[in-house]
């Protein structure tokens, strides 16, 4: 009889902790598998009618920005972008924005009237955002020398983490060379409209750290 | 001329929009397995709903992704795996049986198991309970043997006990014993009582299990101790019976398969604008279906009766069935092409165009639908949404969406178009 007692508050206990595990996570943590691995590549063609080819970058590093017309947080970041360019572009940086859902025509206007001398291409069919396991716009991706994927923002980037990341991938320096070991798991906030940034990116010195 | 290319527009991008729904027949083998993996991925713009489920964008787009896949001849495991390659395992809607996951079937089993055993160990108890109980107290209950004595036997003489003790007051206040008398009695019960009480306790430390062994011959009880067993015994399992069928009967509704055109979220577009660019579609009811069936007759009886055809749009475009209301509202327009009353035939297929994506085609519509109907709302409504929304021309949006609140019928929901004006407004005071 006394087992039965403890039997039912006893199982409970696992079930407890289970639960209490589950509350310190965040919901809309999604480890990716993309970091650490080389950048899906693509060839687009330019909103001016070129096209453009990933692998010919290959050896520069490169910023890869989803973005479209549509999307209200995007015009926040392109002030970060324009400012990214201006510092970075003359170190070898290269920006390829990636336009997604969206029309050639309304994104010639927004870039037009927003300025920015970098290539933006169509993603027609959303096959590259796909390659990139895009969740949402805006989404930005850094790209090391040696064509791997080192870190993944979701949501609009700000000046932090592009100081975070370019000097030292500019710099070649190992750590930002996006070793696999560097950056297994970035966090990722979801849904397009929710915009997050990222609490796991880099400290001075440091990689990202695994959850 | 113009209303017949607009039909045509209207055909065309409604098949190029339903083509993964229409299977057709040569990759019908092709659509179903699309079908299957779709629905075993997450839509990563929505919540909780595969990319079969989702009307939007990226998931037509990884559908389309995952048909091209399977027809070069991937087999459906290497295209998830190709999905979890870009978006980790996050993209399944059904967690892989392994590892940790597995806790997500076990658990359920390992819970229902043991609420049985707690359920079975309880029932058996209280049986076990009320035998004893009815056993002392049956009229001329045979005497339990002081030796050998077990829990049960001791239960019952404690019962006996306690009767005969009770027994005794009531014989004293009746004036039929004497207090002498009634003290030695009841000192000789509460004597064997407490050796009662200190052999059961002694007993219950011994084998704190159960005191009875198990498989007692029923012919040992009396025949109305083991009548109650039974009766306890089918009254719990027609209750388990009862809840059970409750539950299986409240899942039957949540696990049929959804009606043909209808969607996970009810009563949207199947193929619709974002939802965040719409206003919330009506609710569907079943006075809906008494309509359109009324309706339908009248139209049998006499194709021309436009008023109908119109109504019948409107409806059939509440409930998502966007193949009729193509029909009715082009056979409205062919009847009447300039009359006032065909401008909400416009603006249905106005809206069918935007939602199939033909953001010129279905500001054409509209423009006809004003041109014959200057105020007509949903016209309004619709062609400021695209303005704002498709075409980002935010002076005409805010124009057409204040022209639309001022028309607006009363009970229209104008908290989202406000929104949606105040925005324009400002994106366009702001160039």
């Amino acid at each position: 009889m006394k087992w039965q007692r403890w039997a039912i508050p006893v199982s409970g206990v696992p079930v407890l902790a289970l639960l209490a595990w589950g509350l310190t996570r965040d919901a809309r943590t999604v480890p990716s598998p993309l970091p650490g691995k080389p950048a899906p590549g693509f060839a687009l063609q330019t909103l001016a009618g070129d096209s453009l080819r990933l692998r010919d970058l290959q050896g520069q590093v490169v910023l890869v920005n989803f973005w479209a017309s549509w999307c209200l947080a995007c015009r926040a970041e392109h002030r970060v972008l324009l400012d990214a360019a201006r510092r970075y572009q003359h170190q070898g940086l290269r920006i390829v924005g990636v336009v997604y859902n969206d029309s050639r025509d309304n994104a010639r206007a927004w870039i037009a009237e927003r300025g920015g001398d970098w290539p933006n291409v169509l993603d027609l069919g959303s096959h590259t955002a796909i390659q990139y396991g895009l969740f949402g716009v805006p989404e930005t991706f850094f790209i090391g020398r040696d064509g791997r994927l080192v870190y993944k923002q979701i949501g609009p980037l700000d000046n932090g983490v592009v100081e975070q990341w370019v000097p030292r991938l500019l710099a070649g320096t190992p750590d930002g060379m996006g070793a696999p070991t560097t950056a297994e798991h970035v966090t990722e906030g979801r849904s397009p409209g929710h915009v997050r940034i990222s609490p796991d990116f880099p400290t001075a010195g440091g990689t990202v750290r695994r959850q | 001329m113009g209303s017949r290319w607009l039909v045509t527009a209207a055909l065309l991008s409604l098949s190029l929009a339903a083509a993964p729904a229409v299977a057709q027949s040569p990759d019908s083998g092709l659509e179903a397995k699309v079908r299957d993996v779709a629905a075993s991925l997450r839509c990563p713009v929505c919540q909780n709903l595969s990319i079969e489920d989702s009307p939007s964008q990226l998931a037509r787009d990884m559908k389309q992704v995952v048909r091209q896949r399977l027809a070069a001849g991937e087999t459906p495991d290497e295209v998830r795996r190709y999905f979890i390659s870009r978006y980790g395992e996050w993209v399944l809607t059904k967690p892989r049986a392994a590892g940790v996951n597995l806790s997500v079937w076990l658990l359920p089993l390992v819970a229902l198991l043991g609420g049985a055993v707690v359920v079975w160990t309880a029932v058996r108890r209280w049986v076990r309970q009320g035998d004893a109980a009815r056993l002392a107290a049956a009229p001329g209950a045979p005497a339990l043997p002081a030796s050998a004595p077990d829990a049960l036997e001791l239960r019952a003489r404690k019962a006996i006990l306690q009767a005969s003790l009770q027994e005794l007051e009531s014989e004293f206040a009746a004036g039929r014993l004497a207090a002498r008398d009634l003290a030695a009695l009841r000192q000789r019960d509460e004597a064997e009582l407490a050796t009662v009480h200190e052999a059961l306790k002694r007993l219950k430390k011994e084998t704190p299990e159960t005191a009875k062994p198990r498989g007692e011959p029923a012919a040992q009880r009396s025949p109305v101790g083991a009548r109650r067993l039974w009766s306890a015994r089918l009254g719990w399992g027609a209750g388990l019976a009862a809840f059970a069928l409750v539950v299986v009967l409240s899942l039957r509704g949540s696990l049929a398969p959804r009606p043909e055109g209808g969607t996970i979220t009810g009563t949207q577009f199947s193929s619709g604008p974002p939802p965040g660019d719409m206003e919330p579609v009506q609710q569907t009811g079943p006075l809906d279906s008494l309509r359109i069936t009324q309706l339908e007759a009248r139209v049998r009886r006499d194709s021309t009766n436009v008023p109908a055809l119109i109504e019948l749009g409107h409806l059939y475009l509440t409930q998502g069935q966007l193949q009729k209301a193509v029909v009715v509202d082009t056979l409205a327009i062919r009847l009447q092409p300039d009359a006032e009353g065909t401008a909400e035939a416009f603006a249905h297929l106005g809206m069918i165009l935007w939602g199939a994506g033909q953001t010129e085609g279905a500001l054409k519509a509209l423009d006809k639908a004003l041109f014959l109907h200057p105020n007509l709302p949903e016209a309004l409504l619709y062609r400021g949404i695209i303005l704002f929304a498709g075409v980002r021309d935010m002076p005409a949006a805010a124009q057409t969406l204040e022209r639309y609140v001022e028309v607006a019928p009363p009970d229209a929901n104008l908290g989202r178009v406000k929104g949606m004006l105040e925005a324009a407004r400002k994106a366009s005071s702001g160039r």
